[in-house]
């Protein structure tokens, strides 16, 4: 389980993150749903150890982040963390290297799932294939948790579908998932628990599920009540 | 340790083309710094020797002869050394900000590699300090094949032969890059090394705290700077001049080893605590 217990963070004067806490288990897909700007990707950065923050702490399973945990953790930005020189083959070879956790076979049936070619040029890539490439890169690793940031963001309508055909297969399958969007209408028949974001601030946090049964809403309509009160 | 190797290999990697690129142009600039050189003093002896008739121990009385040092000290010889140091200098700044800048950050995927960010830091100075030696390396071979040539081209009668040896030590700025002793090489490499980790330390402050960096990571080198020279001015201005050479010395030798041991873990706790992407 991901724990983010009273999270504060400040970029200069302006405070980003004001006592977020939440939680993300592992085999359920956790989306982090807010407008630009509300603090969602400094939280992705803060669990990584990508960015310090203020006050409060981050478990991965009980412990603190450690550079080791890397092989159990993997995040995918919405910029492509790879050189642009480098060819899709030679990222892959890259990950082999330096991450025990590398599943070549499942790389290879994620490049032939999304199409790529390896031979091509990460700097030739367009978003959607650059975005596909990302994916690939993160989920051929054999870890318990994916953090993935916006991977829908400007990106056309079939590489969308294919992404979100990602989100039903066993690529995900049993792995703890978060995953931040505000465009949730691609996954949100996918998502087991919403955590709402205001202001830096967590302002419901609700199982998709439950709100479906029991109240009879969708998440969207959960957001309505919330956001245009 | 393989993470670390493997970074080294993968950083080297990064810097070939700009490496093989100044290796070229010192070649290439050098090389034709001998044959204009050596053209010039043989036209010289033509024009006075078979044209104004001139006896050839009058020339040789009034122009002396020539010899590689000369050569050395010309602007295409001692110009692409300065580039090739230029380089190095620049190279050590955009070796951390080539992986923050642009649209492809590859310090995130750097950051989350399942490794000791020290050895982010370790590979980066491994590979400034193998440019460095290897351009010194490459210089130390051409020398003697420049010598050779610049001999061809000269009659021996015109020309006064020294070895590679002698070039260098009659060339300071020479000496400097290649050290004539070993205790030498390993003073004026450990001082440049220790430079190196601190200014990394200083733009690991500023990749830390941004602007407010700038003003930590220039108190950090002025902290630091003033550290290893400590011993000089306490030398100078306390002590007046009470301290042996030796003593001196190895005092300097033990402020440089603090200052660079500060220098990594400084940076190990930047990396590790305060870095932001």
């Amino acid at each position: 389980m991901i724990e983010v217990r009273a999270v504060e963070k400040k970029y200069g004067r302006k405070q980003i993150l004001k006592g977020i806490s939440f939680s993300a288990n592992k085999g359920e897909i956790t989306c982090l749903i807010g407008i630009n700007g509300v603090g969602k990707t400094t939280i992705l950065n803060a669990i990584m150890g990508l960015t310090p923050i203020n006050k409060g702490e981050i478990l991965i399973d009980g412990q603190r982040l450690k550079e080791k945990m890397f092989d159990n953790i993997t995040f995918i930005p919405d910029a492509i963390t790879m050189l642009p020189g480098m060819t899709i083959g030679q990222a892959m070879e890259f990950m082999a290297d330096f991450y025990s956790s590398w599943n070549q076979e499942r790389a290879t049936e994620l490049l032939e799932f999304f199409r790529l070619n390896d031979t091509n040029r990460i700097s030739s890539l367009s978003k959607g294939n650059a975005a596909k490439v990302n994916l690939l890169l993160g989920l051929a690793l054999d870890v318990d948790y994916v953090l993935m940031d916006e991977p829908f963001s400007g990106i056309d309508m079939f590489s969308r579908e294919e992404i979100a055909k990602v989100f039903t297969s066993h690529l995900i399958e049993n792995r703890g998932v978060i995953i931040t969007t505000h465009e949730v209408g691609d996954i949100e028949h996918l998502i087991d628990k919403v955590v709402l974001m205001d202001d830096g601030m967590v302002t419901k946090e609700f199982n998709a599920e439950d709100a479906r049964e029991q109240e009879g809403k969708s998440v969207i309509d959960v957001m309505r009540e919330v956001y245009q009160r | 340790m393989k993470s670390y190797l493997k970074l080294v290999n993968f950083e080297w990697n990064r810097v070939t083309r700009l490496f093989a690129v100044l290796l070229g142009i010192t070649f290439v600039a050098q090389m034709i710094g001998v044959i204009v050189q050596a053209n010039k003093y043989v036209k010289m002896a033509d024009q006075s020797i078979n044209v104004d008739l001139m006896p050839k121990a009058q020339f040789l009385q009034d122009f002396g002869q020539i010899d590689f040092v000369r050569v050395v000290r010309s602007v295409w010889f001692m110009g692409p050394i300065m580039l090739c140091i230029a380089g190095v200098a620049f190279y050590i700044f955009f070796i951390w900000y080539r992986d923050w800048f642009g649209k492809n950050t590859f310090i995130y995927r750097l950051l989350m590699l399942p490794t000791s960010r020290l050895n982010i830091f370790l590979a980066k100075l491994t590979t400034i300090l193998l440019m460095t030696f290897g351009f010194v390396a490459f210089q130390l071979m051409i020398l003697p094949l420049e010598n050779v040539v610049f001999k061809s081209m000269v009659p021996a009668e015109f020309r006064l032969d020294f070895g590679t040896r002698e070039v260098i030590r009659r060339v300071p700025e020479l000496g400097l890059i290649i050290p004539s002793s070993i205790v030498e090489f390993f003073l004026y490499y450990g001082a440049g090394l220790m430079a190196v980790s601190i200014i990394f330390a200083g733009i690991l402050f500023e990749r830390s705290f941004k602007w407010k960096g700038i003003i930590l990571g220039a108190g950090y080198a002025t902290v630091a700077v003033f550290a290893f020279i400590s011993p000089l001015l306490l030398q100078d201005f306390v002590l007046n001049g009470f301290l042996y050479p030796i003593e001196l010395l190895l005092l300097e030798i033990l402020a440089g080893l603090i200052v660079l041991g500060v220098s990594i873990w400084t940076s190990k706790y930047l990396l590790k605590q305060k870095i932001t992407v």
